[in-house]
């Protein structure tokens, strides 16, 4: 090797280390500027494969699309009737609660966003969605989908956002279950293979009364980023190890059809 | 020349269009891997300092579309790619006077073993980042598959980069005959 390419060696790689002395919000910036400039691509890249994937589904047939008709019809009617219910339940919760002096819960906008791209790596899960800083989005902020919590915001750009999904190790929530006064904290595993995906709820009680099919909720933790009651799962598994019980949990969203998702904007 | 730039903008469609390829059902769902495979020909084909600027532009790439940041963290920082892809790249220079007699083969072999590399280095730093390590079926799949179809997949990138114009082989053959 010559003494010049020696030097060049030594250049490139002194580039490298000084990224690495990067700072995490450095980092997130310039992450934030490749996505700026790879927004048209990555929507491009997401309408074909939109494109290419409705043409493997093929054409429906005329008795098929009135099934489905049917079937959507039923279910806007069905979600009519609970809609009215919860609008009754919650005009009957806000009575009680300021009967009782309670302070008014917040209320939050939900800004309805698509996913354009699923992460690459195998050892993260994370998606990338249609709104960005432009729409209001910030960081670490809850996705949700129609089933539950999804997971929240990582690096957000001007037209698009990473999404941290709840099935990753590192997206750690703080959970309760529904009718008893277990709280934990849930995450994903760490390598997700064939077998659909699971949470594990964590430091519970070790001796803790939990059935399979219990609901399991967020809890709301004070200062925290997911707000209390989104839906995570419901249990399908308790043990008692050692020092703690751990629950496996059925996610509430279905994360192998996610398309759609509600970015969590805030108080109103 | 010509056949250089495509290497660098095929680095970026790359990158691109790997999110949109579906995970591989048969390797427990590992996903597909395109950019090592493109480093791996400009690594064997490319002279040192275009190497060099192969590998500056393949890693920062990389680190930016895969940063993952969790809180006020990231596991593998900007430049880790960078770093992988130097000292890889200097390495695979030396099998350059090889692959220039048409040995693709050396093209298919060398895909394979940068992308587990990539992948296995990047496992084990996410175990010491995590403070735990865990090792299974799943593990050795989301490492081995992504090889597996690197190797498979290498003979198409070689004869597809072949169809553009070079330059710098030539350079190369003659840098040999005037060597004593």
């Amino acid at each position: 090797m010559t003494k010049l390419n020696l030097i060049l060696l030594g250049v490139a790689a002194l580039v490298g280390v000084i990224f690495l002395g990067f700072s995490t919000g450095r980092m997130q910036a310039w992450q934030s500027r490749f996505l700026d400039v790879s927004t048209p691509a990555i929507h491009a890249g997401s309408a074909l494969s939109g494109k290419i994937s409705k043409l493997n589904k093929g054409l429906k047939t005329l008795d098929e699309l009135e099934a489905e008709n049917a079937a959507l019809v039923a279910e806007i009617n069905e979600l009519r009737a609970a809609n009215q219910l919860r609008g009754e339940l919650e005009a009957e919760n806000r009575r009680l609660r300021s009967a009782l002096d309670y302070r008014e819960r917040a209320e939050f906008k939900l800004l309805p966003a698509e996913i354009v791209s699923r992460d690459t790596d195998s050892w993260w899960s994370s998606v990338k969605i249609n709104r960005g800083f432009s729409a209001g989005v910030d960081s670490a902020q809850p996705v949700l989908s129609g089933g539950g919590l999804v997971g929240r915001t990582t690096t957000v750009a001007k037209d698009l956002s990473i999404v941290l999904l709840l099935t990753d190790e590192n997206c750690r929530v703080a959970a309760r279950v529904e009718g008893t006064n277990e709280q934990g904290i849930l995450s994903g595993r760490r390598a997700k293979g064939n077998a659909a995906p699971e949470f594990v709820l964590n430091f519970l009680a070790r001796d803790a009364k939990l059935e399979p099919g219990m609901k399991v909720f967020t809890a709301g933790v004070s200062g925290g980023v997911f707000p209390a009651g989104i839906p995570l799962g419901t249990i399908k598994e308790f043990r008692a190890r050692e020092l703690d019980g751990q629950a496996i949990v059925e996610p509430a969203a279905d994360f192998s059809k996610l398309e759609d998702v509600f970015v969590v904007l805030g108080s109103q | 020349m010509i056949r250089a730039l495509v290497l660098f903008a095929a680095v970026y469609v790359a990158l691109i269009a790997q999110d949109f390829l579906p995970a591989l059902p048969f390797f427990a769902n590992a996903r597909l891997l395109l950019v090592p495979i493109i480093f791996c020909y400009g690594a064997l084909w490319l002279p040192f300092p275009a190497m060099l600027g192969l590998a500056l532009w393949s890693g920062l790439l990389s680190d930016l579309a895969n940063l993952h940041v969790i809180g006020d963290q990231v596991e593998i920082g900007l430049g880790w790619s960078i770093l992988f892809y130097v000292f890889t790249g200097t390495l695979l220079q030396t099998l350059r006077e090889a692959f220039a007699g048409g040995r693709w083969e050396i093209h298919a072999l060398a895909s394979g073993v940068l992308t587990l590399l990539l992948l296995a280095g990047q496992y084990i730093m996410i175990c010491l980042r995590r403070e735990s390590f865990y090792f299974d079926g799943t593990v050795f799949w989301h490492i081995a598959g992504p090889a597996i179809a690197a190797l498979f997949l290498a003979p198409f990138f070689y004869f597809f980069f072949r169809l553009f114009p070079g330059g710098f082989r030539q350079q190369a053959r003659r840098g040999r005959r005037l060597t004593p």
